[in-house]
């Protein structure tokens, strides 16, 4: 049973005791409401305002908005809830929707996937393959911008592109187009986004491996274990919480993918690779059409807290 | 006696000083100050021009200072960030804009100031025919003067591809379709080069519209007066099938991955013909340093032979004077100037002609001598994708690449259903 920190004081030595034992009391919950300490309200204020200035304001206008018609610089006009309407009544948005759900489970299940294989393989070799690791995760802090310009190059449909150009090693003159065409551009996206997803899930993983205790693995050894068994049975189950993470990060990554897409197809070929967030960017400031942009934003960020909210109340509960 | 007639005659002489200052807002302009502020979103070699420009003004009115506001770009089309702009409260002077259809949205909002009494009081009708005139206007208000403008029926080449082939620029539309095979034969795959990964691929449906049902058809296209359905519409489309048949062009994947056109077809053996806007010429002598008229050059698009080959494709940038501005006198006069020798001038050497007759025309290169005349003898409709409302040209653009994918009379059909349904909604 988890008891609340309310009903728990510890001693000194952190051996838990009644309250009014006649121990150090340390704070409860209830001795820190903050009505009782105004010099809290200062140390909390300055976040507090920053928060609502650039989260709370911005998340309350885009929902008003999201009730207006507004095109261009025309007046806005009320409309209720008339763009979600038209936004579900959409076949273009409801392929943005389908594109996301496409991209977001393939990033995410290529990443993780690859990114826990690979911390299970360096964690029987931690110290020399801290390069690769460090490699790796090099990926995860280029800007996605930047990695699609140089992705660009490497998918150019020529035969001077990279891929194109390693493929015509075995197969000669070969040359495909590979994002401009609508049956693997979104594949292409996808292979890239991975690419640089990877390095987060690696490292997630790793230290979760790490965190296994020694003498665990030291027994199973001692027991005659393979290495194959110890990953399988010891070292994979004691690693899933870092996967669980790797999982929640990479998720909220990519419903929210924007940059990669911009940068390397433009939501094409004929729309194929347009994500819910290239759809909200492209109705919001290229047909600046600010009402039903904002629609399909509110959209998107109920799809985040329909995954956030479980993972954070399951990381919430592991905390207490 | 002597004395007196000298005072009167310098009274006189003041009088007549003082009206023709009066009248002459080049006078006034002498006097002009403070800050013009213009809202500027070209880039690179036209933003360079723009500079020049802009210090040729301040030379010529030292009281004045210029000053850019350099909108946030998104991938070809500044209108969203010049929008953001204008709703963000930033106050400017003048506008340049290149699409009619944001013109309009702009005269809605209250934000341009008519230009008619300028007109009349520079005298601009000595400088500007009706016709351009006409461009810039909405309802019979003038809002907007036209700077400079573009051919977007001239065809690009290399002088030695065609030359390698044996051919001669083709005059007709038969010539032209079996140039294809000549040119592979020389060693360029891909005749046409089509950039179809954002708006290009447009170009060719818009100039074989105007030469299959002419400029009126176009225009009633543009104000949906006729549905994307219409016969005169599809019949265009099926030309540019019948080019795409031919073997004019690359797999549809590559030319839906193309949007950089310049490197494409002027440092690459692959392709030969493009046709795109005039701002090409700007690019390939300045940014690639190619010769006009000798690495490169320009024919206009091939008859058809259906009664509307004296038809062109026309695309023009103008300025706008706002109605907040903290500087009218000066914007005023920027727009004088603009339409000048010396701001005309300093655009045809970047290789811009300007439709000014102020314009010095033997400072074009050959490759605007053509583009000029082409035009001068043509009846000439806009681009069609910047007259039509933001929502409608999106679903277009979109519509034609479905048709480079496939380009049989089926697609034709249902790519022309699928814009016409858009457009019922759009106006």
């Amino acid at each position: 049973m988890i008891r609340s920190v309310a009903e728990t004081v510890t001693d000194r030595s952190g051996v838990p005791s009644r309250a009014g034992g006649g121990q150090l009391r340390l704070p409860t919950t209830r001795g820190w409401r903050i009505k009782e300490a105004p010099a809290a309200w200062l140390l909390i204020a300055p976040v507090i305002i920053l928060f609502g200035i650039s989260v709370v304001y911005p998340l309350i206008d885009t929902i008003r908005l999201s009730f207006f018609d507004i095109k261009g610089l025309a007046p806005a006009k009320w409309v209720g809830i008339g763009n979600y309407v038209t936004l579900f009544n959409d076949a273009t948005f409801r392929n943005t929707l389908l594109t996301t759900l496409i991209f977001t489970l393939g990033t995410t299940v290529i990443s993780v996937s690859l990114g826990w294989v690979l911390a299970m393989l360096c964690a029987f070799a931690p110290v020399h393959t801290t390069p690769f690791r460090g490699m790796m995760f090099v990926t995860f802090g280029i800007s996605e911008a930047v990695s699609g310009y140089m992705w660009l190059n490497i998918l150019r449909p020529d035969k001077a592109g990279l891929l194109n150009a390693v493929i015509g090693i075995f197969v000669p003159g070969y040359a495909h187009s590979w994002l401009g065409d609508p049956n693997t551009a979104l594949w292409a996206l996808i292979f890239v986004a991975s690419w640089s997803g990877v390095g987060l899930p690696l490292m997630l993983c790793f230290a979760a491996v790490q965190s296994i205790p020694k003498t665990v693995l030291e027994a199973a050894y001692m027991d005659g274990a393979k290495p194959t068994s110890i990953m399988r049975h010891i070292m994979m189950p004691l690693s899933l919480p870092g996967v669980r993470v790797a999982i929640f990060i990479n998720l909220l990554g990519a419903l929210r993918a924007f940059d990669i897409i911009y940068v390397m197809t433009g939501g094409g070929p004929v729309r194929a690779t347009e994500t819910v967030g290239y759809f909200m960017y492209r109705e919001s400031m290229t047909q600046f059409k600010l009402g039903y942009g904002a629609a399909a934003t509110v959209v998107l960020l109920v799809a985040v807290l329909v995954i956030s909210i479980p993972a954070i109340i399951q990381r919430t509960a592991g905390a207490k | 006696m002597f004395n007196r007639t000298l005072r009167r005659r310098t009274v006189m002489a003041g009088v007549m000083l003082a009206a023709l200052a009066g009248v002459s807002p080049s006078v006034l302009a002498q006097d002009l100050s403070g800050e013009l502020v213009i809202l500027q979103w070209q880039t690179g070699t036209d933003g360079q021009m723009w500079k020049d420009v802009e210090a040729k003004f301040m030379e010529l009115h030292p009281g004045v200072t210029v000053r850019e506001f350099q909108p946030a770009g998104g991938q070809g089309d500044a209108r969203g960030g010049m929008r953001t702009a204008l709703l963000g409260g930033e106050v400017v002077d003048i506008i340049i804009n290149t699409w009619p259809a944001f013109r309009a949205e702009l005269v809605n909002s209250g934000i341009l100031r008519p230009i008619d009494d300028q007109w009349a009081s520079f005298g601009w009708d000595d400088k500007l025919s009706q016709s351009w005139r006409d461009l810039g206007s909405i309802d019979g208000t003038t809002y907007g003067i036209t700077y400079t403008y573009g051919d977007r029926s001239a065809i690009w080449y290399k002088t030695a591809q065609l030359e390698k082939a044996g051919i001669t620029p083709p005059a007709t539309w038969e010539e032209f379709l079996a140039s294809f095979d000549k040119l592979k034969a020389a060693g360029y795959p891909a005749p046409v080069v089509i950039p179809a990964k954002y708006w290009a691929h447009t170009e060719w449906f818009e100039t074989l519209l105007l030469r299959t049902a002419g400029v009126e058809a176009a225009a009633q296209l543009a104000a949906h007066q006729i549905p994307w359905t219409d016969p005169k519409v599809k019949t265009a489309l099926m030309k540019y099938a019948e080019m795409l048949q031919a073997g004019c062009c690359a797999d549809p994947a590559t030319m839906l991955a193309i949007e950089q056109p310049y490197p494409t077809l002027y440092t690459s053996e692959d392709s030969s013909y493009l046709l795109f806007g005039m701002w090409t010429n700007s690019a390939l002598k300045n940014d690639l340093a190619l010769e006009e008229g000798v690495d490169y050059s320009i024919f206009q698009f091939p008859s058809l032979g259906m009664g509307f080959d004296d038809t062109s494709s026309v695309d023009a940038k103008e300025l706008n004077v706002t109605t907040n501005g903290a500087n009218p006198a000066a914007a005023d006069a920027f727009l004088d100037f603009i339409v000048g020798p010396e701001a005309s001038n300093i655009m045809a050497n970047y290789g811009y002609a300007s439709p000014s007759t102020a314009m010095d025309g033997s400072l074009l290169g050959p490759v605007q001598q053509i583009a000029t005349g082409a035009v001068s003898s043509s009846k000439v409709q806009f681009v069609l994708g910047d007259l039509l409302p933001g929502d409608l040209v999106d679903e277009y653009r979109v519509q034609l690449q479905k048709f480079l994918q496939n380009p049989t009379e089926a697609t034709v059909d249902e790519v022309l259903a699928a814009i016409e349904a858009k457009a019922a909604t759009a106006y």
